[in-house]
């Protein structure tokens, strides 16, 4: 048992989405619960590739592999665990802003959210503010991420934060802004709740507003 | 005395090739089946029909293009695109591996040289870019340095005006929007007295960024469509970024960049059968897979693919003489020296971002000094051997060899001043150097560019056409207070 525990961690560092899957259906047939599969296989896996991402020890790719692999685990969990025990971490929205074409960081954010836990509804670029607000007032999310490349249409961030406070749902979620020109002072002066420099400080920061 | 002697082939100058016409093709071929079987979006829809009625494949805004076409753009775009100055000299020869350097465009910060200390770029140090720019010989072009943070609207306008009120040397410039663009263009036009002298004699160039080769959004191509009616050189540069945009290995990274290059240059001709266009053409970003961080300097990539363009015989644009440290230190030097050498060794035309530091965020004008020493290195270094009766000495020898007094003759005093000569670099030895203040080279260049802006800008206009300029730039910035 404590070897196939081990063997997935192994399986989620090294981005085997195949094994995963298996190894997981493996240990539920041993008779492991569900919860425990999750906290002590996958769980450790990803922490473990956080850890060494930080350090520098991992390049981002092999991180997106460990985190789908991870996600494969979960297809095979998910519907055997109660609600509570899902891990869960909130649900996101993201989208790059009206007249820009730039996704690389969006994506990138999309991913890692992903990987930490987070259910994230891409919306694509060029989104209008009222395509925003649309899908807020669909997918009720707990955070929306609005990004921007250029220093041209960083002014959008504010006209997307702006429609939402005017069909009153500023107040239902967090918002999370980002992209190489922007910068705290900015997200502060349109009236965003976070600033991230980066897709990994995002998700840590994500995990905060949402605990908040 | 020299016997004459035909079939000499004299090699002046050192032989590089960092492709072979073999690679080249390949990487040619690679570009055709990506823009044929893949193609790009194009968004914007004057642009997509000029494509599609030359005959290109286009579905909604997904154009593929056949390889006749690319072949055809190829042939029309000019080799060669001499740039002039203001007055209508010609300073600055494109094409061929003929290099020129110049600074690079709206650097968020600057390293200030008083206090060392990084802070936000202003208008000032826009000013003091250019005045630097225009003062060292070995930068031929000026681009506008600086994003300053104290012009709120219509920054792009007053860079122009900037950039024509304090030099002549031709201008690279940017435009944020549009709306904006013809505008400024229209202030070059006042500068060289009219549109068609601004065609014939070519002082500016337009540099854009698609947003990447497969995705050309509508501002980057109406810009370029109304330059190439105006016969207005650009520079059309999507980035592609490995793992990202494009693959993760080098070689299809190059076909893509080439091929979204290439898609640009073919619309560019459409609207006007030889109009210039400047392009690396085949140069992928990399993106650095732990930080995140786009390097500016890099071993591989950046001014490898400077060889399609002597393929091509097409301009070439490239980056050089900048670094991805947050400081003016070891590191800083290092790259800007290895990327200064490589870009021209590789042929790059006009080589851009000289005096970049922190991966284009932050601007250093002590960098821009020091690369002015490097490039007057390079150039030296890269000098042909002069071989003839006078170069040999062969009398010259015979008279001085066994007495060792070469000092004393004439020959010596002829050429005694041939030599490259130190500028930031010193020679002394220690005693002297230590007379004279004990500088580090930061030091001695933070000097040069004190004495450089002591005397302030100088106003390179007519008086009646520098005023006619600050109106029109003015009005426009008034409109767009509104």
């Amino acid at each position: 048992m404590a070897d196939k525990v081990q063997r997935i961690a192994e399986s989620i560092y090294s981005g085997d989405v195949e094994a995963v899957g298996e190894l997981v259906q493996d240990l539920l047939d041993g008779g492991m619960a569900p919860g425990e599969v999750l906290s002590d296989a996958l769980l450790v896996g990803m922490d473990k590739v956080g850890r060494d991402f930080k350090a520098g020890d991992l390049f981002v790719p092999e991180v997106l592999f460990a985190a789908r692999a991870m996600q494969a685990g979960m297809d095979v969990l998910r519907p055997l665990l109660a609600d509570s025990e899902i891990a869960s971490s909130g649900k996101y929205i993201v989208g790059t802003v009206q007249g820009d074409l730039h996704d690389i960081g969006k994506n990138l954010v999309r991913m890692m959210l992903e990987g930490g836990g987070f259910e994230a509804i891409d919306l694509g670029v060029d989104v209008s503010p009222s395509a925003f607000v649309d899908a807020v007032r669909e997918h009720k999310p707990d955070l929306v991420g609005i990004s921007a490349l250029l220093t041209t249409t960083m002014a959008q961030m504010k006209v997307t934060i702006e429609a939402l406070e005017e069909a009153g749902l500023r107040d239902s979620v967090k918002i999370m802004v980002g992209g190489a020109p922007v910068t705290a002072a900015f997200a502060e002066q349109i009236g965003a709740d976070a600033y991230a420099p980066d897709a990994a400080s995002a998700v840590d920061i994500a995990r905060e507003l949402q605990a908040a | 005395m020299l016997h004459p002697q035909t079939n000499v082939t004299a090699c002046t100058a050192p032989f590089y090739r960092a492709l072979s016409d073999e690679q080249c093709r390949l990487i040619h071929g690679a570009s055709l089946e990506i823009l044929e079987r893949t193609g790009a979006t194009v968004h914007y829809q004057a642009a997509i029909d000029l494509l599609k009625k030359a005959g290109c494949f286009v579905e909604e805004n997904r154009v593929r293009v056949p390889a006749h076409l690319v072949e055809w753009a190829l042939r029309t775009a000019p080799s060669h695109i001499m740039m002039y100055d203001r007055s209508g000299n010609p300073v600055m020869p494109l094409g061929d591996r003929i290099s020129t350097y110049g600074t690079g465009s709206d650097c968020l910060n600057i390293l200030d040289r008083g206090t060392g200390e990084r802070r936000k770029a202003l208008f000032q140090d826009v000013v003091d870019g250019i005045c630097v720019a225009d003062a060292m010989p070995h930068i031929d072009f000026i681009m506008s340095m600086f994003l300053p943070g104290d012009v709120p609207v219509a920054a792009d306008v007053r860079q122009m005006e900037a950039m024509l009120v304090y030099s002549s040397k031709p201008i690279c410039f940017v435009t944020y929007e549009w709306e904006g663009t013809a505008e400024i263009i229209e202030l070059l036009e006042v500068v060289v007295g009219g549109a068609e002298q601004l065609r014939i004699n070519p002082t500016a160039i337009l540099y854009l960024n698609p947003t990447t080769a497969f995705r050309h959004n509508e501002g980057a191509l109406r810009k370029l469509m109304y330059a190439a009616e105006k016969g207005l050189p650009t520079v059309y540069l999507p980035d592609v970024q490995r793992g990202f945009s494009c693959p993760m290995t080098f070689a299809g990274a190059m076909a893509c960049a080439n091929a979204g290059q290439l898609l640009g240059l073919l619309l560019a001709q459409l609207v006007n059968e030889g109009a210039p266009v400047i392009l690396n053409a085949a140069v992928p970003s990399t993106i650095d897979m732990k930080t995140m961080v786009l390097p500016y300097v890099e071993p591989a990539g950046r001014s490898y693919s400077l060889e399609m363009n002597s393929y091509y015989e097409l301009p070439s644009f490239s980056t050089a003489g900048c670094s991805d440290s947050k400081l003016l230190d070891e590191q800083a030097i290092m790259e800007a020296t290895l990327g200064l050498f490589y870009a021209t060794l590789r042929g790059g035309n006009m080589i851009h971002d000289v005096g970049y530091l922190e991966s284009g965020l932050t601007g250093s004008l002590e960098l821009i000094a020091i690369c002015d020493e490097i490039i007057s290195w390079l150039k030296a270094s890269l000098q042909g051997l002069e071989i003839n009766a006078e170069t040999l000495a062969l009398d010259v020898i015979h008279e001085h060899g066994l007495s060792g007094d070469f000092l004393e003759s004439r020959h010596t005093l002829r050429h005694v001043r041939e030599d490259w000569q130190p500028r930031l670099v010193d020679r002394h030895n220690h005693e002297q150097w230590q007379a004279s203040g004990g500088l580090s080279m930061h030091e001695r260049a933070r000097a040069k560019i004190d004495e450089t802006l002591s005397a302030g800008p100088r106003h390179v206009l007519p008086p009646d056409i520098e005023r006619r300029i600050r109106t029109i730039t003015d009005s426009v910035v008034a409109a767009r207070m509104k």
